[in-house]
């Protein structure tokens, strides 16, 4: 990390463990404003901060470490996407559409809208690629939410106005949430640290015995694996083409949530499953991340059918050239 | 909490030029091709193959020209070593000498001894093997009881090894031995570099399940040896060899070793393969896309002088488990006839038998397991 980026990690990560998983808009969502954190993708000309994908890393990260319940990552990316197309105020993102554009009108539905209620638009995948960005006034709300009771709506719209960009949401959308897998998954790995610790069985910590240190050892390669495969797109992204690392890195997190999550409430026993205990607000964001944006299904797919495609000998040549 | 630090990895620019230069000096060299020989190939010997490479200037890369070496920075040493793990190529002669034996030797050896080993290392022509397992000390490696005692200026040699991969091709080896009489444990430790063929010491192979002949039990019956012959500091062997070990762990043949499987299984099933396939293939490339960024990462670390050392524990336990899992999973996707002579099922029935030995050599799962728990702040 560069001078630059501390800064950024200490300022988000002081307001974010203070906000936590109980934050509201109504309360707290001037608090992200006054950092300018949602303006943390727009470039420097449209008025923003200018950050590479390589800063909203840290950032989104960071929301997925402390559970943060507020949409910071959808807010910055609904941003960029929004520059230039005259959309002003706070824009979320969805994850799915289902309708038609004619011309530059949508009629149908947006799903996954992230806490969209006050929002002012929202960008959505295209029903042809790339992106639509379309203003909440002329929709319908339809609220719901998902395992973590984050909102997560559905938005009806008929014959409305949208503005179209070319960048792929959808691409934006799942590393947001590869950067929350990798952050909750370390926050997951700390409570565990910290719980086997403390917790006396048989006359001796937990952490004393083999078992309990293996599992947990295993749960820190997975960790380490979702980070570096964040880090692995986040490049990608700042170098301007991501459809390899979003789906290789999608994928790799996704494997992590369901080993980390595992070794996690193993490793709490019983505590760890009730509703006072802090572990919950982490661990069912990475059972819903781990479907938003894009399920194993979804992205393997794209990078197998991608790769049997472009056949054995391409195989290892196209990997490296990523990097190249 | 974060256990692995990541950076941005910066690859060197002349990055695809490298990659060039060696698939083509693979394809040029003609190996006797059992396609079994392409898996887990960094335990394959080819010595003509070895001299090719080091012809080409790509063994030694990061060793100071006065020893033979090009002074090539290590990421670009890293590129040429997943080109070669990647086409499958026969670098087993040479492997270890140019991974750690050469690298030790420039930093503990003595001067004779290096400029006795190194420049043979890098023209291919010196192979080496790594002394430390014993009968009675495998995971629990400071159990070690090969003794060597001062006789006159020299050291004479009493004990055994085991395990010894590469000791029927190797000239030299480097052994952890315990130099002090009746010290316990990690203490009273040093290592000493031993030609293969100084009287007293008997090689013999032991065979791998499947017949192979990969590593073998070495004796010392009073084997005499300089006072050159000891390595760094007299004592402070178990650093060293602790040092020695994440070189050892840390390179891209820990999770690369079944990687020409995966590209034979996307041969096999050509370009429009059934849903079930694709979508394992499309999850063995996220694992090796993400591995691979691992991997580079540590030896990123290396290359700026850090000891990466739980870092490459972690991507060597997480490469071994992937590379160990796959065959079954290839196995499991598609129907094979593990009789026939096509290359698909003679690779992957080689390697269903050899791929238990990936979460053993250079440091069980349990123990790196241990290791990264003590990272963990658990023991």
């Amino acid at each position: 990390m560069n001078d630059q980026q501390h800064m950024l990690s200490d300022m988000a990560d002081g307001l974010f463990a203070g906000l936590g998983p109980s934050a509201t808009m109504e309360a707290h969502w001037s608090q992200i404003e006054a950092l300018a954190l949602s303006s943390l993708l727009l470039p420097e000309e449209a008025g923003g901060f200018g950050g590479t994908w390589q800063d909203a890393l840290i950032v989104f990260r960071l929301a997925g470490y402390h559970a943060l319940s507020l949409p910071v990552a959808e807010a910055a990316i609904a941003a960029r996407l929004a520059a230039g197309t005259g959309l002003e105020g706070r824009g979320t993102i969805a994850s799915r559409t289902d309708g038609t554009v004619e011309g530059d009108c949508f009629t149908g539905a947006v799903h996954g809208a992230v806490m969209s209620e006050g929002a002012d638009f929202i960008v959505a995948p295209g029903p042809q690629g790339g992106s639509f960005l379309v203003a909440t006034a002329g929709g319908e709300r339809t609220p719901s939410v998902n395992l973590a009771g984050e909102s997560r709506d559905v938005w009806h719209f008929e014959s409305v106005p949208v503005a179209h960009v070319t960048e792929n949401v959808f691409v934006m959308g799942a590393f947001a949430r590869v950067a929350q897998i990798a952050g909750a998954l370390d926050a997951a790995l700390a409570m565990s640290v910290r719980y086997v610790n403390e917790r006396k069985q048989f006359g001796r910590p937990l952490a004393k015995f083999q078992a309990v240190q293996q599992s947990l050892a295993t749960f820190a390669c997975e960790a380490a694996a979702a980070n570096c495969a964040a880090m692995g797109l986040a490049q990608a992204l700042d170098r301007g083409n991501a459809h390899y690392e979003v789906a290789a890195a999608k994928l790799r997190a996704n494997r992590a949530v369901g080993i980390g999550t595992s070794a996690a409430h193993q490793a709490h026993g019983a505590i760890g499953f009730t509703q006072e205990y802090a572990l919950h607000p982490i661990t069912r964001r990475l059972w819903s991340a781990r479907s938003e944006f894009g399920g194993d299904s979804h992205w393997a797919a794209l990078l197998g059918g991608r790769v049997a495609a472009a056949g054995a000998d391409r195989f290892w040549a196209d990997l490296t050239a990523l990097t190249d | 909490m974060q256990t692995f630090a990541i950076e941005a990895l910066s690859w060197p620019d002349n990055g695809a030029d490298l990659r060039r230069q060696v698939r083509t000096l693979v394809a040029d060299h003609v190996h006797p091709a059992n396609p079994a020989d392409r898996t887990n190939c960094w335990a394959v010997a080819d010595p003509a193959f070895s001299r090719t490479l080091a012809a080409a200037g790509l063994l030694g890369m990061t060793w100071p020209k006065e020893y033979g070496g090009h002074e090539r920075s290590p990421l670009e040493r890293y590129i040429v070593l997943e080109e070669l793990l990647a086409a499958g190529a026969p670098v087993g002669a040479h492997w270890i000498a140019d991974r750690q034996t050469g690298t030790l030797l420039l930093r503990y050896g003595h001067e004779e001894e290096r400029r006795r080993w190194v420049p043979g290392m890098a023209r291919g022509e010196i192979f080496a093997c790594i002394g430390l397992s014993e009968p009675n000390a495998g995971s629990d490696l400071a159990a070690v009881r090969t003794t060597a005692r001062r006789d006159g200026d020299g050291w004479v040699i009493d004990g055994q090894k085991v395990w010894t991969t590469n000791a029927h091709n190797a000239h030299v080896m480097i052994a952890l031995i315990r130099s002090e009489e009746g010290s316990e444990r990690n203490a009273g430790l040093s290592q000493f570099i031993i030609p293969m063929d100084t009287p007293g010491l008997t090689v013999r192979p032991i065979l791998d399940l499947t017949g192979g002949h990969d590593f073998n039990e070495i004796f010392f019956d009073n084997v005499r040896l300089p006072g050159t012959a000891l390595l760094g500091v007299e004592g402070e062997g178990w650093k060293q060899a602790t040092a020695e070990l994440s070189l050892e762990r840390s390179g891209p043949e820990r999770y690369l070793s079944c990687l020409t499987l995966l590209t034979e299984l996307i041969r096999a099933v050509g370009p429009e393969p059934s849903d079930c396939v694709r979508a394992l293939i499309g999850q063995l490339v996220s694992e090796t896309w993400t591995l691979r960024l691992m991997s580079a990462s540590v030896a990123a670390q290396i290359a700026q002088g850090h000891d990466p050392a739980l870092e490459a524990t972690i991507v060597k336990d997480l490469g071994n488990s992937f590379e160990q899992a796959m065959p079954a999973l290839i196995q499991a996707a598609v129907e094979t006839d593990l009789s026939s002579d096509a290359a698909l099922p003679i690779m992957l029935g080689h390697l269903l038998q050899v791929s238990p030995s990936f979460s053993l050599r250079g440091g069980t799962r349990e123990i790196l397991k241990g290791i990264i728990a003590r990272g963990l702040g658990l023991r």
